[in-house]
């Protein structure tokens, strides 16, 4: 501490030089932790997949519906346990305004909900949900948001094509489900469900499936049943594609396991830029110095003393950076669930923001880059004899 | 007793293949509460010499001794709380901390010591006093002439209260007003505060305020 004023008037007197190299780290920083939290929520959605659940979709695209007699097919192949039509319904009060997008699906109601513990809902709920054609199951999340209760009625307009009927549907909220975090910790509070039924009569008759979940008795036979179900729709006029549930959401968002390869790489990048920048920074502070180093060692500053006051320097430049870097991602992380188009997917992602374990992995981080740039220059102080640090008078 | 002893000392620096004899074989002892001129033509090793008895350089054989330590069996960090403890260095260039205010450079030593920030303020003022600058405290070096510049490095030199002062061209830099000064400053601080002073120079009038003055050739000290 007693040292501290000396660092910090060096960092004052160079003040461009280190608020650039602060800015560099901060930077680095807040791409850390915000691509970071940004991995660790899609980690999450993903990790609420059930091994048990597969998805069958249609082979060429999710665009393209099945049949809906492929329902009894699916569930006569050995292994199958449970059968549910699905499909993504994309309604919106204002269509095409994707500022009030949330996530609403049509659901074969019994077998899907039989399949989803997580959509927590008492034995009325549920009972009041089944017996009510235009009834709807709300996520807390968006009940709040739309300031939607029991018994309200709204109206949806879907964007896709077949599913637009020319006037709006008309849903009955019938009950808002509460998932038990402690056991599904990644559960989405932002959902919508509505009778398949509704669906398939409003468009008269005209939907198919989107997608058929599937429940195995042994998640250990999954690869057998989703085997099974492809093959027996293979050559038809609808084939399938059928996979995991956490494989088909892993697809579905970006292709989960490539952006996390290519967000971490950008990462990489970003800190090993950083690293050169800040060691840049720190060896023209040395080397400036140089006489001052020498000078110091003369007054009876030992060589580790002096190697430390120069790490000192990296370290307060790390801990500035970290600390910005931090306060950025943060902020940003805040205020990204209310921009529009992005918004609304993240505030369907539980629990989305900066952990404390990252922020400090973050401060960790700068801290560390901060530290090795100013290994190098640090210990050439340490080792720079006294007469030629003087030399350079 | 000596304040300074050097045994037969050699300093041979070696660049690439090339050695370089600095000094060749010096003997030199300086009782205490000596002021001695090294003088000498540039190249003859004054500085070299003035290093060796501060610690801040080693010697390639002989021996040095100062205040009764052996500094060839110091280690370094042994060595820096030695010089920390006992000498106070004079630079021609003054070498002041640009970013400190005068009382922060005089104070700098101290941060070595375990005193307190109030103890380590009083100790540095006391130091600007006795140089006379203690009304340019809060002054950064940018801010001062050079003789006030020197004079801060002098106070810097004896706050920790070194036995030995050596001073390498204290004057170099100076005109010759302020150049007085700082020759009648080092006088007071040898008379009155019993400081041993070595003082390498090229000014013959500088020379002349030291009590024995010592030249030095091509790295040999001539006789007396």
């Amino acid at each position: 501490m007693r040292f501290l004023p000396l660092v910090l008037r060096h960092l004052r007197k160079s003040w461009i030089r280190s608020v650039s190299t602060i800015l560099a780290l901060a930077l680095c920083i807040f791409l850390f932790c915000t691509l970071q939290t940004f991995l660790l929520a899609l980690n999450r959605n993903l990790a609420t997949s059930n091994a048990s659940r597969l998805v069958t979709r249609h082979a060429v695209s999710l665009v393209f519906n099945l049949p809906m007699s492929y329902r009894d097919r699916i569930a006569a192949i050995p292994g199958v346990k449970n059968v549910a039509m699905a499909n993504w319904f994309g309604g919106s009060r204002k269509p095409g305004d994707f500022s009030e997008f949330f996530p609403n699906f049509a659901i074969e109601a019994e077998p899907y909900l039989d399949m989803y513990p997580e959509i927590g809902l008492t034995p009325e709920e549920r009972q009041a949900f089944l017996q009510e054609p235009r009834g709807c199951i709300l996520g807390p999340e968006t009940a709040a948001r739309f300031g939607w209760k029991v018994g309200d009625t709204f109206q949806l307009e879907s964007f896709i094509p077949p599913y637009r009927v020319g006037r709006p549907f008309e849903f009955v909220v019938t009950a808002i489900y509460h998932p038990d975090m402690n056991r599904f910790p990644g559960a989405d509070n932002t959902l919508m469900f509505f009778h398949h039924k509704y669906l398939y009569e409003t468009t008269n008759r005209r939907v198919g499936v989107g997608t058929y979940v599937t429940e195995v008795g042994n998640p250990d036979q999954a690869g057998t049943v989703s085997k099974a179900i492809d093959t027996l729709f293979a050559n038809s006029d609808a084939e399938t594609h059928t996979e995991t549930e956490e494989a088909f959401r892993a697809s579905f968002i970006a292709l989960a396991g490539n952006l996390a390869l290519l967000l971490n790489t950008v990462g990489l990048a970003v800190t090993f830029t950083i690293l050169l920048v800040t060691a840049n920074t720190m060896s023209m502070a040395v080397r400036e110095r140089r006489n001052e180093m020498g000078v110091l060692k003369t007054l009876g500053f030992s060589s580790g003393r002096v190697m430390g006051l120069v790490l000192s320097e990296a370290g307060m430049l790390g801990l500035f950076g970290g600390a910005l870097g931090i306060l950025l991602s943060l902020m940003l992380i805040r205020v990204l669930p209310h921009m529009p188009l992005i918004g609304p997917m993240l505030r369907g992602t539980p629990g989305f923001g900066l952990p404390p374990s990252l922020a400090a992995g973050g401060f960790a981080l700068a801290l560390g880059i901060a530290l090795a740039a100013g290994l190098i220059p640090a210990l050439l102080a340490y080792r720079a004899r006294i007469t030629d640090l003087l030399r350079q008078i | 007793m000596a304040m300074v002893e050097v045994i037969q000392v050699r300093k041979v620096y070696k660049r690439d293949t090339l050695a370089i004899t600095v000094l060749d074989g010096i003997d030199l002892q300086v009782p205490e509460g000596e002021f001695v001129a090294l003088m000498g033509p540039s190249g003859s090793g004054k500085t070299t010499l003035l290093n060796l008895v501060a610690g801040i350089d080693r010697a390639t054989s002989g021996a040095v001794r100062v205040a009764g330590q052996d500094l060839s069996t110091l280690s370094e960090g042994a060595l820096a709380r030695w010089r920390s403890h006992n000498i106070g260095f004079i630079f021609q260039f003054y070498n002041l901390i640009p970013v400190l205010t005068a009382l922060e450079n005089v104070e700098l030593p101290l941060l070595l010591e375990r005193l307190s920030k109030k103890q380590r303020r009083e100790r540095a003022l006391t130091a600007l006093k006795i140089v006379g600058l203690s009304d340019r405290a809060q002054h950064y070096p940018r801010q001062l002439s050079g003789g006030q510049e020197q004079r801060v490095a002098i106070a810097r030199a004896i706050v920790s209260d070194p036995k030995v002062l050596v001073a390498d061209e204290p004057t170099g830099d100076l005109d010759a007003k302020s150049a007085e000064e700082i020759l009648t400053l080092m006088d007071t601080l040898n008379r009155e505060f019993k400081k041993t002073i070595l003082m390498v120079t090229h000014d013959p009038r500088a020379a002349e305020r030291a009590h024995v003055q010592r030249h030095l050739e091509k790295g040999v000290l001539k006789a007396d």
